[in-house]
């Protein structure tokens, strides 16, 4: 019977970035079906970096040829605007540059199917089999980014952190070496991002129960107008929160990050630190901010509570950790937690444009450091693989000064020193956040980055100050692929630190109009 | 333009330092002090003009988005902390040349350029005119001066004392940044020059003070955060000589000087600067009495003199400003001479320890001149500047007990370690041979520290004309009562009684000093700095312990309690009751649920995992009969069907894993555990109770009766799935389709294989290893069976009573779902049922024959009847678009039939066949992947046991 359903009106040109992606995406499937193996790589390769980069380019030529749309695309379930655009280009070039990491060989399981160490692994070893599914999921999961960060309604983000969730789940069991650790990380993942998800989902049931509509503006509009069902909006406002506060590993929701930090190939660790990071804050200000922005007295103190247990949890636990990508990984638990400052500060219109460029601004520097940093973890190996231990990573600097030089570069970033892009990061959201009153958040946050500092201080002591161990780790000789990611994310990381004024402006202008609702 | 070329050409020679010094050997030390000389001749040639009150500026835009620039300035201040930093900087490199001389030493060059780079910060740093600027320069001469720090960086200690003062340095640089955002939203702007004409007042200002003041004493290392000065220490002197004496230590007291004649009088400023001043000088020059290492006994005398001149600089008047300023030129000049003269004892004789050097004085005549003036000038004798400055902070004390009171005796403290060092380095000891002088200094060696120890008498002899120099910067103070010029001689005064008191007492302590008590201050600070990192690190430990052990349940714990608390709260707080709850429906629903709760308590205590998942099943039946009981025989149907065929699977794959749970976890936790899931349940049952109750709109369900007629049906559960949400149907077929095929995917690790026949079986299916073989009688194994494939089991195996059972009930199975299947329209069935039915079935027959039976029963691949299910309910669909023009549209067709009479029939129910095919392909696919693919590898995994 299906009553005759209008036609929707759908701007493809606006959405044309993110329909290319998936497109790459969906041709990706096809190779895996169609091109004979030993031709697959070839064909994955060029279609997903063309993608990726002929995405970028479609966003600067709607930028720069059309504006920014004022109006929400597909019958408002997407919102196209100035926000959007930036996020969506600091998800593609950070997905760029991982991308150029995935590519590297070595980094996923022959077999994923074949039970570690059985003699089906080894065969398939011996074959040189390798992933090329690794490609279209990767592809899923960017575009499932893309959608996250524009969602307009909250279905069609539930359907989008499912999109980028799902190909990652898969993505983190694929690791060559470790694989339990790998698999068990999958696992985690997995179980604990639907946990997450249900909860999402259950928020956004009671929300609409609420609001009588799923669309962000909607909601907004609705705390006006509907009286007398406060609670349920409450509890649905906080079960939305703890799904979106779980993809960005907010304290409670943070345990999960570590172990999948760890388990995950690096490259997808890469991908997973920055993209997804970047696209679930998107999802949050869109959903604190255009949803519930008239709610913020509410939302306000929990918010406190979580970002003020996010930066000291991240910043504390890190200290102890003993392998690198961990204590990464606590690393970025801490920017979780420096970020939802900037979330926090809201105010008029002019301070919340502050806010939102900071944020921007922080993501695109945060995220090309880490991939940069991961990219180095990737190069420092020794018999079974990736050299995690940090005692491991003793005297680097005396081995290849040039490498630990970087890698203490990228730390000193994290830390938020001077000349690097890290401290124009923190700079652009404490300094709104202070004059958005949120003034106690920023003293919590500067004592955390100072206890930070601390553990980043000591990995570059560690690299620069010990001697190395005799049987230390080899650095490997970088393909070019990874070789690019690491200049691509030390050039970002000083020029970003030194002459950071044309990007500010760029996050500026995204900010300028806030989003559309 | 010049300030900018004096900041740039330091970054220049910085990078030319290595080529440098690589190219020409220590020479090249010459080469790169004539960068900071020059600046120093640059900055005389300015002084003029700087001192008539025409500051030196450059400016230019940095980052306009934050109202950050790039703006230089060199007033009075600026220029005296030219003087220091450059003219001491330049003498220090000179004196490089020769220390380094003859001994070769590792990244020399890369030495040198990090040397000149953190000159060229700490230029930046007294030059800047930009709070933000400022701090760059300032955490660029941290992790400037780490490096230098860290020279010898093999040695334990060495890398203990780097981590240590950039550890102390980098959070007080932090707080120091949080401080000028504050002060910079107050004031509106960062520059400084524009902060100090017009400074803000009120709100934020005191705290942003104090984050400053932190910055500030952590970086000049006075009380609490002197400790990381003497630690650091195991530099190579010239580093000493220049950080510790002139310049880096010195940033904390140029910004207090920067910010006190605006800020003096704002709250916290100068209790907490006169406090940690008079502490630190007292505590440092106490502790540096003690000292046996020479350098650390200057080192805690820094730490000492660092605290008495912010007690000046922070003072706020314009006497004591004066005086700072004074004792700033004064404690540059003799503290570098000292610390290089230390450098020249130590290439001398090898030894830096006071109780090995003895009679140095005749064998180093010269040094020990040098090193007299200096130390005469740090104990404040006159003529030299140290007396001048002394003087006129005595003065400017006057009238404030405590803080002349300390300052006084700080100072005797000073005169006794004073003269403890000369007598120290030089003194002939008795029962000591005179110290063997390997090396004596050359001139060139001794020349910069004696330029700098002269430069104490040059100071203190025109120490008049220093009033003209400082007057624009003492004039920004307001005027009080002891304001007094500089001068070496003012009358008989109180400050004269003073000075001579301080140098008599001093002298008494260095006779007596072996009695000055072992001074522990109550509050040691490095001590408390052991702790916090201790504790840091242990909280962290614990922390990451307790949070953070891998485990799924503690995750899980921690996100559940977040659902407990928020929604929870929430939920407790104003959940909208509803006002009419009936506890029960129906009578029989206590019984029921009381079932379910039990076997779902069962579940959890089961120690087998197939207990558990019976257990679990029970709860899913008792479930579906709530279902039947509330009027939904159709949920009732399709979930006891759904349960049963999970049953099956569960216990199929289960053979494969251990019969019991693996560890269980400890009581206690199981408790922990079992009351946050019982609260979770409650608050998730408690929100859906909510949720119920406020329901303001009409129910969507209402309007389901009519739906149902419209589409010609009377069932709305089945409509709903073929009819009204048949896309959604479709989809989900496909994503079931698709499950089915990953699941197989795993198992086979590659294509299903063809479909096993009972000709194809090669030996017993299901026999038992290692049970005595039952041989069967020639008759018996040629007889029919009622099961042919019972015919390929191992005859232990076999079951007479289930084979015929199946045999009789399978078909009448496949007529009950043929009806569920065309009944559904109107009531409860639908193809799902249908097809879970003949899945059933299919099981039976499975169960009862063995592997080679399903092909028997349905010869045909879960594969295709999964494509042509999916085919057939694509297919309608786009019959309907063809018939009606759109997508899925049902007809329906009534007629009379022979023998079948009335006929009511819909398109929907060709739909639903292709539902029907789906699920039964997908349990088609369970029973062959996870029944008979296991079954197989069971049986070789035995076969390979036994042959191996």
């Amino acid at each position: 019977m299906n009553g005759a359903i209008e036609a929707p009106t759908i701007e493809y040109g606006q959405l044309m970035p993110m329909l290319l992606v998936f497109g790459a995406a969906v041709v990706g499937v096809l190779i895996e079906a169609l091109a004979p193996r030993y031709l697959r790589k070839a064909i994955h390769v060029p279609v997903t970096l063309l993608s990726l980069a002929g995405a970028f380019a479609l966003i600067i030529l709607q930028a720069v040829r059309d504006g920014v749309p004022e109006q929400a695309s597909a019958m408002g379930a997407i919102a196209v605007d100035g926000p959007a655009l930036f996020i969506w280009g600091v998800i593609l070039v950070l997905a760029f540059i991982s991308m150029l990491l995935i590519n590297d060989d070595d980094q996923f399981v022959a077999q994923a199917a074949a039970v570690p160490g059985s003699p089906e692994e080894e065969d398939a070893v011996a074959q040189g089999g390798a992933h090329t599914e690794v490609y279209p999921l990767a592809l899923f999961a960017i575009g499932g980014m893309l959608l996250f960060s524009s969602a307009n309604d909250l279905l069609i983000m539930f359907v989008a952190l499912e999109v980028m969730s799902l190909p990652l789940y898969l993505l983190c069991g694929l690791a060559r070496r470790r694989r339990l650790l790998s698999q068990e990380a999958s696992v985690k993942y997995f179980l604990l991002g639907a946990f997450s998800s249900g909860f999402f989902l259950y928020g956004m049931a009671l929300v609409y129960g609420f609001a009588g509509t799923v669309d962000l503006g909607g909601i907004s509009s609705a705390l006006a107008s509907v009286g007398g069902q406060d609670s349920l909006l409450y509890i649905g406002v906080a079960l939305l929160g703890v799904g979106l506060f779980f993809k960005i590993g907010a304290a409670p929701f943070q345990a999960w990050k570590p172990d999948v930090y760890q388990g995950a190939p690096t490259p997808i660790t890469a991908l997973m630190a920055s993209g997804t990071l970047v696209a679930a804050f998107g999802a949050v200000l869109r959903v604190f901010w255009v949803a519930l922005g008239n709610l913020d007295w509410d939302w306000r103190p929990v918010m406190w509570a979580v970002a003020i247990l996010t930066m000291v949890v991240g910043a504390i636990l890190a200290i102890t950790q003993t392998d690198i990508k961990r204590m990464l990984a606590y690393s970025s638990i801490a920017h979780a937690g420096f970020l939802l400052i900037g979330v926090i500060a809201t105010g008029d219109a002019e301070q919340n444009s502050g806010s939102l460029s900071g944020i921007l601004f922080y993501l695109l520097t945060y995220g090309i450091t880490t991939v940069g940093a991961f990219a180095v973890v990737t190069m420092v190996r020794d018999a079974g693989g990736e050299a995690g231990h940090l005692s491991r990573w003793a005297g680097l600097g005396k081995r290849s000064p040039l490498l630990a030089g970087i890698f203490a570069f990228f730390l000193l970033a994290f830390a938020g020193i001077p000349l690097t892009s890290g401290f124009f990061g923190k700079y652009a959201v404490f300094a709104p956040a202070v004059s958005g009153g949120a003034l106690g958040l920023v003293v919590v946050g500067v004592i955390s980055s100072a206890v930070a500092a601390f553990f980043y201080v000591r990995v570059i002591v560690l690299m620069f100050f010990s001697e190395p161990a005799a049987d230390g780790p080899t650095v490997a000789l970088p393909s070019v692929g990874t070789a690019a990611v690491v200049t691509i994310a030390a050039a970002a990381t000083v020029v970003l630190g030194v002459f950071p004024q044309p990007v500010l402006d760029l996050a500026d202008q995204a900010a300028s109009a806030l989003f559309i609702r | 333009m010049g300030v900018l070329l004096a900041v740039l050409a330091h970054a220049v020679a910085a990078v030319a330092g290595p080529w440098v010094v690589r190219r020409c050997g220590v020479r090249g030390f010459w080469w790169l002090a004539l960068v900071p000389a020059a600046v120093t001749v640059w900055a005389a040639v300015a002084a003029p003009g700087v001192i008539e009150g025409r500051p030196v500026v450059w400016a230019a835009g940095w980052i306009p988005e934050y109202g950050v620039s790039l703006a230089l300035r060199m007033d009075v201040l600026g220029l005296l902390m030219v003087f220091v930093v450059a003219g001491v900087g330049a003498l220090v490199l000179g004196y490089c040349a020769r220390y380094f001389a003859g001994t070769p030493h590792r990244g020399l060059g890369g030495f040198a350029g990090v040397f000149v780079a953190f000159a060229g910060a700490m230029l930046g740093l007294v030059l800047a005119d930009d709070l933000i600027l400022l701090y760059v320069f300032w955490e660029l001469t941290t992790v400037f001066s780490y490096l230098l720090i860290g020279f010898h960086a093999e040695e334990r200690n060495s890398r203990r004392a780097a981590i240590t003062a950039i550890i102390v340095t980098t959070s007080g640089g932090l707080a120091m940044l949080g401080g000028f955002v504050l002060l910079g939203a107050a004031a509106g702007t960062y520059r400084i020059s524009a902060i100090l004409a017009a400074p803000p007042a009120g709100g934020t200002v005191p705290v942003a003070l104090a984050l400053v003041l932190v910055g500030a004493l952590s970086k000049s290392a006075l009380v609490p955060f002197h400790f990381w000065l003497p630690g650091a220490m195991a530099a190579p002197t010239p580093v000493s000589a220049y950080l510790h004496a002139a310049a880096m230590v010195k940033a904390g007291v140029y910004l207090i000087a920067r910010l006190s004649p605006a800020f003096a009088d704002v709250a916290p400023w100068r209790p907490v600067v006169v406090a940690a001043g008079i502490a630190t000088m007292v505590v440092g020059a106490w502790r540096a009495l003690r000292r046996n290492d020479l350098k650390l006994m200057l080192a805690f005398g820094t730490v000492s003199q660092l605290g008495f001149l912010c007690v000046l600089l922070g003072y706020g008047t314009r006497a004591a400003a004066l005086a700072g300023l004074a004792m700033t030129m004064a404690h540059a000049a003799f503290k570098a001479a000292l610390f290089m003269v230390v450098g020249v004892i130590d290439h001398a004789t090898g030894t830096r320890d006071l109780r090995r050097l003895s009679g140095l004085r005749r064998a180093m005549p010269a040094t020990c001149a040098v090193a007299a003036l200096a130390a005469a000038s740090m104990a404040g004798l006159p003529p030299l500047i140290g007396f001048v400055g002394k003087e006129a902070a005595f003065l400017a004390l006057t009238g404030d007990p405590v803080a002349l009171g300390g300052v006084l005796a700080g100072s005797a403290l000073t005169v006794a370690y004073s003269a403890r060092f000369l007598w120290g380095a030089f003194g002939a000891k008795e029962g000591h041979a005179p110290t063997e002088v390997a090396h004596p200094p050359g001139a060139a060696f001794l020349a910069p520290a004696g330029l700098l120890a002269a430069a104490g008498l040059a100071l203190g002899a025109g120490a008049p004309a220093l009033n003209a120099f400082t007057a624009a910067y003492v004039g920004r103070y307001p005027p009080g009562p002891h304001d007094e010029p500089l001068a070496l001689w003012h009358g008989l005064t109180v400050p004269l009684a003073e000075s001579a008191l301080v140098i008599a007492a001093g002298a008494l302590l260095f006779r007596r000093w072996r009695s000055v008590p072992a001074f522990r201050f109550p509050l040691d600070a490095e001590h408390g700095y052991r702790v916090i990192m201790r504790g840091v690190d242990r909280a962290a430990d614990q922390a990451t312990r307790f949070t953070q052990r891998g485990s799924l349940p503690v995750y899980l714990r921690s996100i559940l309690l977040a659902l407990l608390l928020l929604p929870g709260g929430a939920l407790v707080s104003g959940g909208p009751w509803p006002h009419d709850v009936r506890p029960w429906q129906v009578p029989a629903e206590p019984a029921v649920v009381a079932l379910v709760c039990a076997a779902a308590l069962a579940a959890v205590l089961q120690p087998r995992r197939l207990g558990a998942v019976v257990c679990a099943g029970v709860a899913g039946t008792g479930t579906a009969t709530l279902y039947v009981l509330y009027g939904a025989p159709d949920l009732g149907l399709t979930q006891f069907l759904t349960e049963t065929v999970t049953l099956v699977a569960f216990v199929l794959v289960l053979r494969r894993l251990p019969a019991r749970f693996g560890e269980r976890q400890v009581a206690g936790i199981r408790v922990v555990n079992a009351l946050f899931a019982v609260a979770a349940g409650l608050v998730v049952a408690g929100v859906a109770l909510a949720a119920v109750s406020v329901r303001t709109a009409v129910p969507e369900s209402a309007l389901y009766p009519q739906a149902a007629e419209r589409a010609g049906g009377t069932n709305i559960v089945n409509i709903a799935l073929v009819d009204l949400r048949a896309w959604d149907t479709m989809g989900e077929s496909a994503v079931l389709l698709v499950a089915a095929v990953g699941v197989v995917g795993l198992i086979y690790g590659r294509r299903r294989p063809t479909l096993p026949r009972v000709g194809d079986a090669t030996g017993p299916v299901w026999a038992i290893p290692g049970a005595p073989r039952i041989e069967e009688p020639e008759a018996v194994r040629d007889a029919a069976t009622w099961l042919r494939g019972a015919e390929t089991l191992s005859p232990e195996r076999r079951s007479i009573l289930f084979e015929v059972a199946a045999r009789l009930l399978f078909h009448p199975m496949l007529v009950l779902s043929a009806y569920l299947l065309f009944s559904g329209h109107g009531s409860p069935g639908g193809g799902f049922a249908a097809g879970l039915v003949t899945g059933l079935a299919l099981t039976m027959r499975y169960l009862a024959g063995g592997r080679y039976e399903l092909a028997e029963a349905l010869p045909l691949g879960p594969g295709v009847c999964q494509g042509i299910g999916l085919a057939v309910v694509a297919g309608i669909g786009l019959a309907g678009l063809a018939i009606s023009g759109e997508v899925l549209r049902q007809a329906v067709l009534d007629a009379r039939l022979p023998l079948l009479g009335e006929v009511h029939f819909t398109t929907s129910t060709i739909f639903d066949a292709g539902v029907y095919l789906v699920v039964v392909g997908v349990v088609l696919d369970i029973l062959r992947a996870m029944g008979a693919e296991l079954d197989r590898r069971v049986e070789r995994e035995h076969e390979e046991v036994a042959t191996a």
